[in-house]
């Protein structure tokens, strides 16, 4: 594995120490729809990056699908497009590996530097010969949100999960009762039945209905935005409000405006304009210098929003960086 | 199945006749699951937190479970609530909360949606010979993708904010004392409206009707088509008030909710007593259904039982509901029969 890396790695640098004296590194990066909400976030951090990549004689270009009804056979053909229009670095997210692996092993046998950022793991990166994965990790995410309540009071940690078997919210719940348990202190979960779902009034009273009925729970994770609006009102309406403290993972603005108002304790961000913004450097430092990051797997997340950062964080949503 | 079978109004004369009443059936469900529950949630199930915990989720999934029970007992489905209840949210919140305007065109707007899409529903219904389980199957999907399609084109985002203006939140989503939702006032008001038209005005002997024979409810001259696009005008009307109040409510929308509530009012109208082949039921059943679905769904919270069975119970609860409704319902028809 590490052989191959570095194989894959000596060459790109020959191809790329030719590209340096052309015109600087033109990089392709693949990514979701622009007008996703959170992938125009990543696009906005790898088109800052790209001022430097401009400025030494680059480019950066987005590739993302028009929709996700077909995604993984889409983004494959996106990184191939990358290839044939003479890619000298490719950064792309490793959402489907059946069905995007062959396009990636493409991309590593023609000599061209890869990064793997959003999706996929080290374990991507390291299975398709890539530099470097650029990104969050969702178990780590629950942790940083168990750690920071059981830091700031909070003893005994209750994550309510909306979508039972879901795995990334039973890694969300996971993480956060590891955190819990890192502090010291202990969390349990909550399930919510099929005919809550999708319905926060539902999420509200059942979260309220569990706080009174177990007294000594002061630290509640939320896994979706709406359920954070939801239960910050469950906490409300148990009469807890200030003795019950809630983070949860991502954010929109209506939790923005909680937290600033204190009524939720604290968001998990994975901090997607870090993701764009980082695969795009260290790629574009590699192709044109030969430099490297030895730290392998660079987590963008978890951020945590909270009182000490709310403002900056209102301000970065404005601008589109958050 | 005659068209003037079970017609449940007027009082009961005595305790025969009350125990004869298809309701009845519910309402014996009702008092068991309070009772259940009360004896495993303890103090706080009994107490304002456990009535107003189950009267909240009661309140939202019963006015929809009104007119969707209209429907069943003309026979008909709608699937469709469960769209409308996001695609009037997301209006009311672009409207106030991204166009910035006064929180009552946001209001109207989520409402005028619900009564376009039950129009549409109701019109499809009365003119083509599909089953209207298909064709609101249909238009839930069409206004799931209209409602996210439209959200991510105006907003970029798949959740939209609004500050509700404090009269609007007042009337439609303010608590008393931080526990009783005012929209179980409105249940009530749905209630007593809808109990009127189905049981006192002439209107109710019509969709009795058309659930019982549509043919000789056309022959008998009722204008089947005007009945059945005002049931789903009322239902999709019913759908964009409870979207329109949990906007107001928690001041964010989010295109994937809602799915919940098209099974969950089926479920409170089937508990209910409503035949699900239509004819037969009552608003005093709907809403003692309503009450014996949210028992047990917050119950389930307050007892101490693993919430991972949760589900367990609610559907067992469903069909032992439904089997002592047949049972009540045998026994008021063999007694009548018997006259």
């Amino acid at each position: 594995m590490k052989l191959s890396t570095f194989l894959a790695t000596t060459a790109a640098l020959a191809i790329g120490a030719s590209a340096v004296y052309a015109e600087g590194a033109d990089i392709f990066v693949i990514g979701g729809k622009p007008d996703d909400p959170f992938w125009s976030i990543v696009k906005r951090g790898a088109e800052d990056a790209a001022l430097v990549v401009e400025a030494q004689g680059g480019s950066v270009t987005w590739l993302g699908p028009q929709n996700y009804d077909n995604l993984g056979v889409d983004a494959a053909e996106l990184i191939r497009q990358a290839i044939d229009q003479g890619a000298d670095g490719v950064i792309g997210p490793n959402w489907v590996p059946e069905a995007m692996d062959p396009a990636f092993q493409a991309v590593v046998d023609a000599g061209i530097p890869l990064v793997i950022y959003n999706a996929g793991g080290l374990e991507a990166a390291d299975r398709l010969g890539a530099l470097n994965y650029v990104g969050a990790v969702d178990y780590l995410a629950g942790v940083a949100g168990g750690e920071w309540l059981g830091n700031n009071g909070g003893t005994v940690g209750l994550c309510v999960n909306s979508l039972p078997g879901a795995a990334n919210i039973e890694d969300y719940c996971n993480g956060f009762a590891e955190g819990m348990e890192n502090t010291g202190h202990t969390a349990t979960t909550l399930p919510l039945p099929a005919t809550a779902q999708g319905n926060v009034t539902a999420v509200a009273q059942a979260v309220r209905a569990h706080l009174l009925q177990n007294p000594d729970i002061n630290a509640v994770f939320a896994t979706a935005n709406l359920d954070a609006v939801g239960i910050v009102q469950g906490i409300q309406q148990a009469g807890k409000a200030g003795q019950v403290q809630i983070c949860g993972i991502n954010f929109d603005e209506a939790i923005l405006t909680n937290i600033k108002s204190g009524q939720q304790a604290c968001a998990i961000d994975q901090q997607g304009y870090q993701q764009g913004f980082y695969a795009v450097s260290i790629l574009n430092g590699h192709i044109n210098y030969g430099l490297s990051i030895p730290t392998r797997e660079i987590l963008t997340g978890p951020g945590v929003v909270d009182a000490s950062n709310i403002d900056a964080t209102m301000l970065g949503a404005g601008k589109g960086t958050r | 199945m005659s068209p003037d079978a079970p017609r449940t109004s007027g009082p009961a004369a005595s305790i025969g006749n009350l125990i004869r009443r298809p309701e009845f059936g519910t309402l014996i469900g009702t008092i068991v699951v309070y009772a259940f529950f009360a004896s495993l949630g303890g103090k706080v199930f009994l107490g304002a937190p456990g009535w107003s915990a189950f009267l909240t989720m009661a309140a939202e999934v019963g006015i929809i479970a009104l007119p969707v029970g209209l429907l069943m007992i003309a026979g008909e489905l709608d699937i469709s609530v469960g769209a409308v209840v996001p695609a009037a949210a997301l209006t009311c919140a672009l409207v106030s909360g991204h166009y910035d305007l006064p929180t009552w065109y946001g209001v109207l707007a989520g409402l005028a949606v619900g009564l376009m899409i039950g129009f549409i529903n109701g019109y499809l219904v009365s003119r083509t010979a599909i089953p209207s389980l298909i064709i609101t199957i249909g238009t839930m999907f069409g206004t799931m993708g209209l409602t996210l399609g439209l959200t991510v084109l105006i907003a970029g985002s798949t959740g939209v904010f609004m500050t509700p203006d404090p009269v609007a939140k007042l009337m439609l989503g303010e608590s008393i004392n931080f526990m009783f939702r005012v929209t179980i006032f409105w249940w009530l008001g749905f209630a007593l409206v809808i109990y009127y038209l189905l049981h006192v005005a002439p209107w109710g002997n019509w969709v009795f009707a058309l659930g019982g024979d549509r043919d000789s409810a056309r022959n008998a001259g009722i204008p089947i088509r005007r009945v059945t696009i005002g049931l789903y005008m009322l239902s999709g009307f019913a759908a964009a008030f409870v979207g329109v109040s949990q906007v107001l409510t928690f001041g964010s929308a989010q295109v994937a909710a809602g799915q919940a509530f098209i099974f969950n009012s089926i479920m409170c109208v089937v508990i209910g007593g409503v035949l699900l082949t239509g004819g037969a039921g009552s608003v005093v059943g709907i809403v003692l259904g309503t009450l014996t679905f949210s028992i047990v769904n917050q119950g389930i919270f307050f007892s101490g039982l693993d919430p991972n069975y949760g589900s367990i119970i609610i559907g067992a609860l469903l069909l032992i509901a439904v089997m002592s409704n047949d049972t009540f319902r045998k026994l008021a028809l063999s007694y009548a029969t018997k006259k």
